[in-house]
């Protein structure tokens, strides 16, 4: 079977972020980019499917500005067999990358897309749910845990109250937490492999997907920064100030 | 002349430099210098697995047939994390060493062949005793030794000679003294072949160091700049100051003189061209002034923080002035340049500054190295 993995180009997550002086977005200029990390941890799980022989494929994809395919490369540098980019320039929302993905399982047929749970720029967490709403699939969402048993994948999530086994009838929609694995370093001999890798090009037209947004940002703003603390002299103080300043107790 | 990185020579850098980031930090560093060997073991074997021990290894002798040029950034970044592992003297001196004798048509080159694999495979280490260093970083974790007898080369066992320790200036650092005696049996090259061997050994060790005093000075000017941004005296950082900011101006400055010499000078050793041992003293000689400089400022504006074994900063500057003595001191580096500026047959000015490369580009993807 195939493994299908979206692969976002995000900044990477050493970076201090700056919102940018006008307030519409944040810095992207000489920024270091890199791979989503969440989408890292879903290339490794399909490799290592891959490694095991549950599956023949995997198939890296990204969506977005013409520097995506460095992403891409670094997927194909980690072991997938092949890459899609879906070029596109301006800005892109979780739904339309979700449609994007439909048409791409659609035209593809894998069995399993692992999607990052996800990105660390917007922090959405939608497009793996969106898609298996669209494909009218079953999803597993943050997984920590994935055993393929047959026709079906056996997933343990990450919830609040601790960890949830579910299992799941292929084909599905895998979204992957932080504890799932530790991806790999690309060795040198992938990289100089990875060149040789083939990717294919659309835009998100030729996919018959309508790519205009439809959530406007009015405003980006930093945090506001964190004041100084203040001494008190005793318990006394700290109580009145808790009560009376602070309005905790 | 084309001095741009190729992206091959970006994706191995951003390769490693994720793993170095990752996998040695400060506490990791500390932590070494309280172990029996001083060295993280599973880290050798994650960089053997990233292929590195073999990169400057020609592909007929089962290597990824890369060159100096292409190493030259990781040693950079082997700088920056201030790795104590010797993997940069023993990827781009001791490993590059043995595979020209397997290449060669020397009687030992079947001998250098067999423990080639063995190396690629990542069961042995090689390491590379120049005349010019009194001492050898890491013996102890080594199972063969290159070792110099005038211009021949002996490849011998570990366990064939005493290893006496000395104390580094560096605690990442651990250094032997080696005794031994030279035997027929353990000879692979002498003569003008020896000869040949030790001067390239030489270009090449010379040339890492540069790299990594590089590197390890990007990483205190990092840490200075962060340091003097964050500290706040009088309402405001104190990096706002003429007296600090100018400090480490100064040492952006002598950097970004240094890097262009430095990749020049992989360029010359890469494409060993006659030019080298000069492209080489010169890198080794800008980067020392670097280094020198972003030490001292770099300590000088974090105050007394800088002086004491808390701050982490001292992990960086004590590798630069450890290493800064190794495979030639400056005086040593500075002869070689006069010799070559002296010789009535140099060609000299703008027209002859690569007069090797002309009509090439620099960077090996587009075939030069």
């Amino acid at each position: 079977m195939k493994v299908l993995v979206p692969v976002k180009r995000v900044i990477d997550y050493n970076v201090k972020v700056r919102v940018k002086a006008d307030q519409t977005g944040v810095e992207l200029a000489n920024v270091k980019m890199s791979m989503n990390p969440f989408d890292e941890i879903s290339i490794e799980e399909a490799i290592r499917l891959k490694e095991a022989g549950h599956a023949e494929e995997v198939i890296a994809v990204s969506v977005g500005v013409q520097q995506c395919q460095e992403t891409i490369r670094t997927a194909l540098a980690m072991g997938a067999d092949r890459g899609i980019h879906v070029v596109h320039d301006g800005d892109i929302e979780p739904l339309v990358v979700a449609k994007i993905l439909k048409e791409l399982v659609d035209k593809e047929g894998p069995s399993i897309v692992i999607v990052g749970k996800q990105a660390i720029d917007d922090d959405s967490n939608q497009t793996g749910q969106m898609l298996a709403a669209l494909l009218g699939w079953g999803q597993a969402t943050f997984v920590s845990k994935v055993e393929i048993e047959g026709d079906s994948i056996k997933a343990t999530r990450e919830v609040d109250g601790g960890l949830e086994t579910i299992s799941v009838m292929l084909p599905a929609v895998l979204t992957t937490d932080l504890r799932l694995n530790e991806p790999r370093y690309a060795s040198l001999p992938n990289i100089m492999k990875a060149k040789k890798k083939p990717i294919e090009q659309f835009t998100p037209v030729e996919l018959g997907v309508d790519p205009s947004c439809r959530i406007e940002i009015l405003k980006v703003a930093e945090p506001p920064t964190r004041e100084a603390g203040v001494k008190v002299s005793d318990v006394g103080e700290l109580v009145d100030k808790l009560r009376n300043t602070a309005k905790v107790i | 002349m084309n001095f741009m990185s190729s992206e091959d020579q970006i994706a191995y850098r951003d390769s490693v430099a994720t793993m170095l980031a990752a996998e040695v930090t400060a506490e990791s560093i500390r932590a070494r210098w309280d172990s029996p060997k001083g060295i993280d073991e599973k880290l050798i074997e994650q960089l053997n697995e990233l292929g590195l021990n073999t990169m400057l290894v020609p592909e007929s002798c089962g290597g990824l047939g890369l060159s100096e040029l292409d190493f030259i950034l990781l040693a950079q970044e082997c700088g920056r994390a201030a790795l104590p592992e010797p993997l940069v003297d023993n990827v781009l001196v001791a490993n590059a060493m043995l595979a020209d004798v397997a290449c060669s048509d020397l009687v030992s080159a079947k001998q250098c062949e067999d423990l080639l694999s063995e190396v690629a495979a990542g069961k042995v280490m090689l390491a590379c005793g120049h005349w010019i260093n009194p001492f050898i970083n890491m013996a102890h974790i080594h199972q063969w030794l290159l070792l110099s007898h005038g211009d021949e080369v002996h490849l011998v066992e570990s366990s064939a000679v005493e290893l006496l320790p000395q104390r580094s200036a560096d605690p990442s650092r651990r250094i032997f003294k080696v005794n031994w005696q030279p035997k027929a049996e353990t000879r692979i090259a002498n003569g003008e072949a020896g000869a040949g061997l030790w001067r390239r050994a030489l270009n090449r060790g010379a040339l890492g160091v540069a790299a990594q005093l590089i590197g390890l000075s990007e990483s205190i000017l990092h840490r200075a700049v962060g340091f003097t941004a964050d500290r706040e005296q009088f309402g405001r950082p104190v990096g706002s100051n003429q007296a600090v900011k100018h400090l480490l101006a100064d040492c952006a400055v002598s950097l970004e003189f240094a890097k262009p010499v430095m990749a020049r000078a992989a360029y010359a050793v890469g494409s060993n061209s006659s030019d080298a041992d000069c492209a080489v003293s010169h890198a080794k000689v800008a980067a020392s002034r670097a280094a020198q400089l972003c030490a001292r400022h770099g300590m000088q504006v974090h105050g007394a923080m800088g002086y004491t074994w808390e701050c982490d900063l001292h992990i960086w500057m004590k590798r630069c002035w450890a290493i800064d003595k190794t495979w030639g001191d400056a005086g040593f580096h500075k002869n070689r340049i006069h010799e070559r500026l002296l010789d009535p047959s140099t060609l000299m000015g703008a027209g002859h500054t690569f007069t090797s490369a002309t009509s090439k580009t620099y960077n090996s993807q587009e075939g030069a190295a």
